[in-house]
């Protein structure tokens, strides 16, 4: 049953990921009439170079045909060369995904592990002093701008405290350029952009974690266990927290594409090597090899992360049955 | 006529469990109406919202009674002035006046995100009401399409569109609107799924309503509450989604301010003029904020069992 489910699932799926690469290639093939990667900077090319360079980018046969050719790369593992620097899209992708993991499953984790504990206090002090301190504060942190925390963090922490001879925090790079990388100049680049990340799960995950956890402590069965005489501790954490917490499991596993493109903007702020920030650069360069290849890679983890959320899902909650 | 009377029967008030009825009745919208009115706080955000909006419209009014300053106007003698007088919130590297390009700024962010909106919706709520609808392969077709719109990283769709158009507000809100649009036919398509299989709509098909005039007439004002909630939700997204991408260079062009292509502007400077990262930013901060909380409210007085 699942394995049929799973089956139909993967199938839909292609539909999806052959759709959104050729959204992404006939985008793309709109600009390359004109112009070949890199062009600009060599004025002294004849006609018939930029004609040879166009063909041996593959850029003088119609959008279709280069479309399959890529398909045929990509099911043999091939991604092809990026456009600008001809080195293989797949490695520029494996050189930025550690950086972009790196941050983004720290902002995940300090998210999950923050927003759990305060999603607990405000359901069960509902209305008290630190519930409402936590609602404003959450409310806050769907409307602030990402790239402006970023900013104002980078204001503070970064330029006043150097201003005024304090221990200050990097704002740009995941490690320094000169006598850096080790491990606690890696943490100390991270803070910045990893504190505004996990901001935003933070308050959304602990709203929902509340409301879980609220609806989940007014149940029949959780009176039950209470009438047994079983502490409160118990009652909540054993019974009532494992319930509520299975929602989170679908938010977290929406959050995998965000893995990759969910920091796009706070890479850029803050000048983390990412794969987010990689392909904002290459876009804007026109080299859509490298753009289809992130693209590609971003729609199997939107794909993968809805799959594994509702697996899951079924996993914690066995009365959910895929049909 | 014996059917009739047996409806008017039922319908009779006297009929009705004595205590019950005491509360005179009221129409759904009224009474949404009523629980917006005692929302506080969700009133005064939609107030903040309208007031932002007037402002907005009346920019050139703004301008030309109370800064004394037009958006574009560059005075190099004043650079970096810290707010104070003649420019209240301060100038930047050019001299211009920031609240003067705040108001300007408000006009172009402000009506972007509700273009935007307004574009989602009219096409989101049609793709959803004819998959909802007729069902069977037009809504395999359509809705596989909605599930390719909403795979794609929406921010490098933005990116690869805002390349391509160069966009001006109009096509900057048609590229933001055309990711937008697929969460609103999600959600129309299943409004229109439940509602469709009520005796009202069959009543209405059996006297030879034709299906556009069933679909406008009928279904569309029983979606309408949950538009209204995506819509007043939506402006607060869409406002974030434009500011970043202005930020990143791929929105609405300099010299034309929006709020968030003054952020960029100001991420050059700001270490020694930090007013020009702060009213933008704040700006931006309560608008989201406003349309986030009365979107709430909305959404609270039209079904009240969801409220938390």
């Amino acid at each position: 049953m699942l394995a049929k489910y799973v089956a139909r699932r993967f199938l839909a799926s292609l539909v999806v990921v052959l759709g959104v690469t050729l959204i992404t290639l006939v985008l793309m093939d709109r600009t390359r009439g004109t112009y070949v990667p890199g062009i600009d900077l060599n004025p002294a090319l004849r006609p018939e170079d930029i004609a040879r360079l166009r063909a041996d980018l593959g850029l003088d046969r119609p959008f279709y045909i280069w479309y399959i050719t890529w398909i045929w790369g990509v099911v043999h593992g091939d991604f092809g060369r990026s456009m600008i620097d001809g080195s293989t899209v797949m490695s520029h992708i494996l050189d930025r995904l550690p950086n972009t993991l790196e941050l983004t499953g720290t902002a995940i984790l300090i998210g999950v592990l923050l927003a759990i504990p305060l999603g607990i206090v405000g359901a069960l002090r509902r209305g008290s002093k630190a519930d409402h301190t936590m609602t404003v504060v959450s409310v806050a942190g769907f409307a602030v701008p990402q790239f402006w925390m970023g900013l104002i963090l980078i204001l503070i922490f970064s330029v006043t405290l150097e201003q005024h001879g304090l221990p200050w925090l990097p704002s740009s790079g995941a490690f320094s350029a000169v006598n850096g990388g080790d491990i606690i100049d890696r943490i100390e680049h991270l803070v910045l952009p990893a504190t505004v990340l996990s901001f935003f799960y933070i308050s959304t995950w602990s709203r929902f974690i509340r409301s879980s956890m609220l609806e989940v402590l007014s149940q029949d069965y959780i009176r039950t266990a209470r009438a047994k005489g079983m502490s409160d501790r118990r009652v909540v954490y054993l019974h009532g927290l494992r319930n509520a917490l299975i929602p989170l499991i679908t938010l977290v596993g929406l959050e995998l594409p965000g893995l990759v493109s969910g920091g796009l903007v706070v890479e850029v702020v803050f000048g983390w090597p990412g794969i987010g920030k990689l392909a904002f650069e290459r876009a804007l360069q026109y080299d859509y090899t490298t753009v289809m290849g992130v693209t590609f890679f971003a729609t199997l983890l939107v794909i993968a992360g809805n799959l594994i959320a509702d697996l899951l899902y079924g996993v914690f909650d066995p009365r959910i049955r895929y049909a | 006529m014996i059917g009739q009377s047996r409806v008017a029967e039922l319908e009779m008030p006297g009929a009705a469990v004595e205590g019950v009825s005491s509360r005179p009745a009221q129409s759904y919208w009224n009474e949404s109406w009523e629980r917006i009115r005692a929302n506080r706080v969700g009133l005064a955000a939609g107030i903040l919202i309208l007031v932002f909006a007037l402002i907005a419209i009346a920019a050139p009014l703004f301008s030309a009674l109370l800064t004394h300053f037009l958006p574009q106007t560059i005075d190099l003698d004043v650079t970096f002035h810290p707010p104070g007088k003649p420019n209240w919130l301060g100038t930047d590297e050019l001299g211009r006046d920031t609240l003067t390009r705040l108001i300007w700024g408000g006009r172009v962010t402000l009506g972007v995100a509700f273009l935007t909106v307004a574009i989602s919706l009219t096409v989101g709520s049609y793709v959803g009401m004819l998959a909802g609808y007729y069902g069977k392969w037009v809504d395999d077709i359509l809705m596989r399409l909605v599930d390719t719109v909403l795979a794609i990283p929406a921010i490098f769709l933005f990116i690869l569109m805002s390349i391509l158009f160069r966009p001006n507000p109009i096509t900057l809100a048609i590229i933001i609107a055309s990711v937008g649009w697929g969460g609103v036919a999600r959600l129309v398509r299943g409004e229109v799924l439940s509602v469709k299989e009520r005796d009202f709509i069959l009543a209405t098909r059996s006297i030879g309503a034709r299906d556009f005039r069933l679909m406008l007439r009928h279904l569309l004002p029983n979606v309408l509450p949950v538009l209204i909630v995506s819509a007043s939700l939506g402006v607060g997204q869409i406002i974030l989604i434009e500011a970043a991408l202005d930020f990143l260079g791929l929105g609405i062009q300099p010299p034309t301010p929006s709020w968030g292509n003054m952020l960029t502007n100001a991420e050059s400077y700001f270490f020694h003029s930090f007013w020009l990262v702060i009213w933008p930013g704040i700006a931006i901060f309560a608008t989201v904020l406003a349309s986030n909380i009365f979107g709430n409210a909305i959404r609270d007085a039209f079904d009240p069992r969801l409220k938390s």
